[in-house]
Formats: C-alpha cells, sequence, structure tokens
C-alpha cells in the first residue's frame, strides 16, 4: 500500500487509478482545450508581462470579524467596535487591531481591501466559492478553482503540480455543498494536489510522499511498467477523462520517485530558527511549506487556516457555547497571534530570499462578522462587508482600497466583490479575464471570472 | 483537522534594573507570548512580548516583583463560563525578581 496525499493506493492486489489522481493533480494540458502556445498567440496571455509568477493564497476558513481586525470602528458604540483596540501602522493613517503588532511594521508593503461584500448567501460555501473560483454556483454547474486554472493554462514547471492546497481540503463547514476548491470543467488532470498531512506533525517528513518500508524503489518502476501495460490496453477505449488520469497517473510517480520533489515537501530541512520564525504549528508550518513550494516551482498554493469551523478554536467567531464557542479569547490568544506570526514571517522569508517581487500573497476570507455583537459576545456571519488584504507581487502597498460605513455594516466607497479579487490575480500573472476564454461545459466558450481587476492595486 | 504544536517553547529572560529583555523562542508556538508581572505574589500585568523583546514595566509602587514568560498553551476550544478548561498560559522562562 502506497499513500499519496491522504490517499491510500493498493499496489499488490490491485490498480486503484483515482487514488493517483490526488498526487497527480497538476498534469499537461487536456487535448481538447487551448495551450499555452495558442492563448499567447491569441494576446490573451502574456507570461513575460505577468508583474506575478506565483501567488500564495491564505484561506482564513470561518472567517474573522473585519471590525475585530482590519476595519476597527473605535468611535462606534460598545457593542459595535468590541473589545479589541486599534493600534498604529506604519503608514500613516491606518490602523488595525492591536493583536497584530508585527503586521502594523509592515502595512507599507499590504494593500488592504475593505469594501468586499456579496449578495449570494451567508453560509461559509457561499463564500468560499465566491473567493476560489470568483462565482457562486450549485453543484450541478461547478466552476474551476483559481488554482485549477493556472494549473491549466501555465502547466507545471517540473515535476511538483501546478497548484497545491495545504494542508488539508476544506470539509465540513456547516452546509454539503461545493467549497470551490475543484478543477471543475478544467479537467481532473488539473485538480490541485491536497496534501492531506499536517507538517506540523514532528514524524511528517514527508511521510505523505513515501512509500512504506519495504517497498523499494524497484518495486515501484516494476509496478510503474505494469500500470504502462495497462493503460496501453485502455487506449482503445480511450476517452478524454481517460487521457487526464493518464496525465495525473504520470505526475503521481513524478511525486514519487524525484527526491527533488520530496525535498520541497521537507519543512524539517529548514533550520530550526526557521521553523520557529513561522511558529511550530500546523497554519505556520504550512506557510512554510507553500514558501518552499513556490521555490522548487509550484504556482498556485492555498493554505487552508482550518478545515472545519466545528469543534475547535478558529476565526468564526459565535459565542455559542456549543460546538461554535469561538470568543475574543481565542481570537487574542491563539487566532490573532498565530496569524501575525506566521503572515509576517512570510513576508520577510520571501523578501529576504528574493521572491516577494513575483509572489503575491493574497489573504482571503469567506465573508465579515455583523457589526453588532450578538447577546453572547460574538459575532454572526455577514457577508454584506469585510477585508481582505494583497502583499507583495508588485502589489502597490501601505494603500486602503474602498471603505465601509460608520459601523462597518456597507461598503461605502468603492465596493468591491469577489471576483475582482480573482480578476486582479489573473491579470497580474499575465492572463487577460476579459479575453481569455476556455470551453466550459458542452464545449461552449466562457470566461474564468466576468469582472474588471481591482485597478489600484495593479 | 485541528492545530497541532510541535515541541515545548523555551526562553531566556535577563533583567537590567527595571528593564526586562528576552531571547529567542525556541520551539515558539506562535500563540500570545506575554511577560506576566506580579507583585508580592499577586498577578498585576500580562503585557505583550510578542513585538518587542524588551519591556519596562511602569509600576514603582514598593513591593517584591517577579516575572516570568509566558506562552499560550492551546489544547481544545473547550469554556465554562466563557473561560477555557483546559488550554492555559505556561511559563516558557525561569523567574526573575526585583525589589522596589
Amino acid at each position: 500500500m502506497l499513500h499519496i496525499g491522504n490517499e491510500r493506493v493498493p499496489l499488490c492486489s490491485g490498480v486503484d487509478r483515482r487514488s493517483f489522481l490526488q498526487a497527480g493533480a497538476a498534469g499537461l494540458a487536456g487535448l481538447s482545450l487551448p495551450t499555452i502556445t495558442q492563448l499567447e498567440a491569441s494576446g490573451a496571455v502574456d507570461y513575460d508581462k505577468a508583474k506575478i509568477k506565483n501567488c500564495i493564497t491564505l484561506f482564513l476558513v470561518g472567517s474573522p470579524g473585519h471590525l475585530d481586525t482590519w476595519d476597527m470602528k473605535p468611535d462606534a458604540p460598545d457593542d459595535i467596535r468590541g473589545k479589541f483596540k486599534p493600534i498604529d501602522t506604519n503608514v500613516s493613517g491606518i490602523q488595525i487591531c492591536e493583536h497584530f503588532p508585527l503586521m502594523a511594521r509592515m502595512m507599507d508593503k499590504v494593500a488592504l481591501v475593505r469594501s468586499l461584500h456579496h449578495k449570494t448567501g451567508a453560509s461559509h460555501e457561499n463564500g468560499q466559492r465566491w473567493m476560489m473560483t470568483g462565482h457562486d454556483f450549485n453543484a450541478n454547474n461547478p466552476q474551476p478553482y483559481i488554482g485549477s486554472v493556472i494549473s491549466r493554462i501555465f502547466g507545471p514547471k517540473g515535476n511538483l503540480p501546478a497548484s497545491i492546497i495545504l494542508p488539508d481540503k476544506i470539509g465540513n463547514t456547516g452546509t454539503s455543498t461545493p467549497h470551490g476548491q475543484k478543477a471543475a470543467y478544467i479537467g481532473s488532470a488539473h485538480e490541485p494536489f491536497f496534501l492531506g498531512g499536517d507538517p506540523a506533525n514532528s514524524d511528517f517528513k514527508v511521510a505523505n510522499l513515501t512509500p512504506p518500508e519495504g517497498q523499494t524503489d524497484f518495486r515501484i518502476n516494476a509496478r510503474q511498467n505494469l500500470l504502462t501495460q495497462i493503460d496501453e490496453l485502455q487506449r482503445r477505449t480511450e476517452t478524454k477523462t481517460t487521457r487526464d488520469f493518464d496525465t495525473a497517473y504520470a505526475r503521481a510517480f513524478n511525486l514519487l520517485t524525484s527526491p527533488e520533489t520530496k525535498k520541497a515537501f521537507d519543512v524539517a530541512d529548514e533550520p530550526d530558527k526557521v521553523r520557529d520564525r513561522y511558529g511550530r504549528n500546523t497554519f505556520g508550518q504550512s506557510c512554510l511549506m507553500a514558501r518552499r513550494l513556490i521555490e522548487n516551482g509550484t504556482r498556485f498554493v492555498t493554505v487552508n487556516h482550518f478545515d472545519t469551523v466545528f469543534n475547535l478554536s478558529c476565526w468564526d467567531m459565535h459565542a455559542d457555547g456549543g460546538s461554535l464557542d469561538n470568543t475574543y479569547s481565542d481570537y487574542e490568544r491563539s487566532l490573532c497571534p498565530q496569524f501575525d506570526w506566521a503572515f509576517t514571517a512570510l513576508v520577510e522569508d520571501l523578501e529576504q530570499r528574493g521572491m516577494l517581487e513575483d509572489t503575491v500573497i493574497t489573504v482571503l476570507s469567506e465573508f465579515g462578522r455583523t457589526p453588532k455583537l450578538n447577546n453572547r459576545g460574538g459575532r454572526d456571519h455577514y457577508p454584506s462587508a469585510w477585508t481582505n488584504f494583497f502583499c507583495g507581487g508588485g502589489i502597490q502597498g501601505g494603500q486602503v482600497i474602498g471603505s465601509t460605513d460608520k459601523i462597518g455594516a456597507a461598503p461605502h466607497d468603492r465596493p468591491i466583490l469577489p471576483p475582482q479579487i480573482l480578476a486582479s490575480i489573473y491579470t497580474a500573472m499575465g492572463i487577460d479575464p476579459e479575453t481569455t476564454m476556455m470551453p466550459g461545459p458542452g464545449s461552449r466558450p466562457i470566461r474564468f471570472v466576468d469582472a474588471e481587476p481591482i485597478e489600484e492595486l495593479l | 483537522m485541528d492545530q497541532k504544536f510541535e515541541g515545548t517553547p523555551k526562553a531566556e529572560i535577563r533583567l537590567d534594573g527595571r528593564k526586562l529583555s528576552r531571547g529567542d523562542v525556541t520551539n515558539d508556538w506562535g500563540l500570545r507570548l506575554q511577560w506576566q508581572i506580579k507583585r508580592d505574589g499577586e498577578v498585576i500585568a500580562t503585557p505583550p512580548a510578542r513585538a518587542d523583546i524588551s519591556y519596562t514595566h511602569p509600576d514603582e509602587a514598593p513591593g517584591k516583583y517577579e516575572v516570568v514568560l509566558q506562552m499560550w498553551k492551546y489544547v481544545n476550544y473547550k469554556k465554562k463560563d466563557g473561560e477555557f478548561i483546559d488550554s492555559k498560559f505556561i511559563d516558557i522562562s525561569e523567574p526573575v525578581t526585583y525589589t522596589i
């Protein structure tokens, strides 16, 4: 049995093709889709002119309250302004929460977008779909995850998948509707690779990509030869789907057999000082792994800060006394410090390595939280206004785009919709969202996002 | 997946007059870091210690002061009456003392 990602792959008693798909998610272009060369020739994509070559998204599952973090209203009434105080940053006129003291010292590198909003529903999944795909949709009409689009357009640089999600996929966040982290019509060859492990575990050591004891490289290669023969037989009944699977298989074996690939996942290879600087926790070590993966050729990494909102300390601050009992104490002691420590480590690390110029960090969430505290002192879901931000990648830092009203209830000026966030990333990566078309369901040409980029960022 | 925390954080602290300073934290969990300041055995302040490595407590009331560096230890989110049941602050340095 091999373990690839979080999938168990039986090799002795049978071949489970699906199990390989995770590891081989980011493969070559599907044959029926336009190639990068065609896209460049048409002017839809210009990689050479891209300001950003890579993207790391820190996705704050559960969603911080905007009034408690990056859009504070110190002059609002007690039951709106909340418990925390704002502090000055290194940019005159911009204040953020007192529990982000390190981020406050690098605000000149950060562009806050304070007027995000959407109107399709207040579930976590609505927001996840918006922020991961630029659309809201139902399960019958899935839209592709941005990392899959990047994988599809640019492909991998080497053996590593072009798109990776750490440390795991989003699980139960309330409803059984899509989370938006799938390739959809882009094809299974471009499914993001999910690590499916915890890099903060002391015994992690790339175990999820390592054959179990006794499984030698020779035996793996012998099985690859067997697979090749089976695949040859199957080509007689080949469809596009099976071709995608083949690509994924090839990618899986590359992942298994390439020492460089395994090394990229091995955060234990970093000096202790570096690991400490990111924080010896799941999120911090995932951020460190994201840097290593980008450094080694991955183009798009999303770090899910939490895979659920239930029965753990997370951003979903309902203070309900039950399975969603997150409060100001969780923010003050765990969440804000953990984020502040890891985010600033990532920025510093990328900058010191000369990688911040062509790597953008986006910090995204599903929605904001209610301006008025609930009767338990928490805040509930609120998609009518929230703050996300960008850093690095040539993005103009030290600025605030948009604002909310006096109580953070609605955008006051420059309202921004989620697809504009994605359109900005696509544009900065050299993809024109206006003209880049892909065959969607039924080969109907469709655009990835129907929105203008945020000009102030670019 | 709940957050996992690796190792046990430790740090050295020093006292120069009333000025406290700390070294880097090893096995840093990245959670809230604070000075716990006691006067005559009673906790009187817990200022943050993350952003700056030095701190001078402004209180000049007479008494014996004992200071230790603490970090939040997250075990789980469970609370009773708003207070954590299992998660708590732990000392990650030896204490230092001074008298005013």
